[in-house]
């Protein structure tokens, strides 16, 4: 063949590469899971050509761990760490060539479990019972910037990161109903068998084992 | 004669269409280009209204006082972090190589602690050494006297005290684009 039309060949198969996935991002978005690649543990992630969502479990004794260090009590981190906590990155994925705009409210999303609608336990929710458990400042302080915003709103490559609970028992495995705007337009999903991370403790000699 | 003719015809043709295919492949291929560079983008976000930036009195982790109203007529970036925010962290060094370029210019960075004891961030800054101050907001006022509702979020504050630019998540702050954006704030 002629190396002319190979060079051709080749720049369409580029192109395709290239086009075919944003081709097949913007339509209604589509869910990935599998093992991410920091925390070495299953994830579920949603996404389209402006947002994407990703949900990594957190294990149980990483969440006491990570708590304590931050002051919490033997007790009260024991609470959180059975709460179903996830690691969670939320970003608006959209460039400024196609920008939009994302907005979203935690206290519209659905936990599906066992035939039930419930809500997230959201930081307002969780701050009320650190007042009442007469919880440290600072111990409430870590905790409430250590969770996802309960509302929010990313322009363009806009993203936080941190913890969604979802007040669920390790180990139980949910849906979970997505509620956003987009550019101002009512947008839903669901994520389906997610899974609490199981109340295991990691071998140290080996953790992955 | 006339298979002369269609026979140029037919090269003719056969040429036509490779430059056609060529054309629409260079195209494609620029439009491909385009996409990768606005991904690569690092926006930063016009603040509606530009509203006055909150007063602020911190001391850093070394007992120095630091005033926002000491830094009036200069461009001033106030990042809010805290340690074990993993984006808090990925954009640190990339802010400390803007510092570099910025302290040149006489444009400020000041990172606010949200929470976290002298302690802490001092261990923290063995593995992130940085050169601008580091205040600590130990009760969370300051933060909540901005409007902040995510770590990290940065502001960028322009000579007449004004919130003018925001960035909610990690920014690479040395991107020639971004420092461009931000050196414009004192012309």
């Amino acid at each position: 063949m002629h190396y002319q039309n190979r060079l051709v060949i080749g720049a369409v198969v580029i192109v395709i590469h290239f086009l075919l996935p944003a081709a097949a991002l913007s339509a209604e978005g589509r869910v990935l899971t599998g093992t991410d690649d920091d925390a070495q543990l299953p994830f579920w992630e949603w996404r389209n050509e402006a947002m994407s969502l990703r949900l990594v479990q957190r294990l149980p004794d990483q969440t006491r761990a990570f708590f304590m260090a931050r002051g919490f009590s033997k007790e009260h981190a024991e609470i959180i760490a059975q709460s179903c906590i996830f690691q969670t990155v939320y970003k608006n994925v959209s460039t400024a060539a196609r920008p939009s705009v994302i907005e979203y409210d935690l206290r519209q999303w659905k936990v599906l479990y066992k035939g039930k609608a419930l809500p997230l336990k959201t930081k307002e929710v969780w701050q009320v019972e650190w007042e009442k458990a007469n919880a440290a400042q600072a111990v409430q302080i870590a905790f409430l910037w250590s969770l996802i915003p309960t509302q929010q709103r990313y322009q363009p490559q806009d993203y936080n990161w941190g913890m969604t609970s979802y007040n669920l028992p390790p180990g139980e495995k949910f849906d979970l109903q997505l509620v956003w705007q987009q550019d101002g337009e009512r947008r839903t999903a669901t994520i389906q068998d997610i899974e609490c991370a199981p109340d295991i403790h990691p071998d140290p000699e080996n953790p992955f084992g | 004669m006339l298979p002369t003719f269609i026979l140029i015809l037919r090269i003719h043709l056969v040429n036509m269409a490779y430059y056609f295919i060529r054309w629409i492949v260079f195209w494609l291929l620029l439009i491909v280009a385009s996409a990768v560079y606005a991904d690569k983008s690092q926006p930063l976000h016009t603040v509606a209204g530009t509203p006055r930036a909150p007063e602020f009195s911190l001391k850093d982790i070394n007992g120095k006082l630091f005033r926002l109203a000491d830094y009036k007529g200069k461009v001033v970036i106030v990042n809010f972090w805290t340690t074990w925010c993993p984006p808090c962290r990925f954009e640190l060094p990339s802010m400390e190589r803007a510092y570099q370029l910025f302290k040149k210019q006489d444009i400020e960075i000041l990172a606010i602690n949200v929470g976290e004891d002298v302690d802490t961030i001092f261990t923290f800054t063995v593995d992130y050494p940085v050169s601008f101050p580091l205040l600590m907001d130990l009760d969370s006022k300051v933060i909540n006297d901005y409007p902040v509702i995510g770590l990290p979020t940065t502001y960028v504050i322009d000579t007449e005290g004004r919130l003018v630019y925001r960035a909610i998540g990690t920014r690479e702050w040395d991107d020639s684009r971004l420092v461009e954006k931000i050196l414009e704030l004192k012309k």
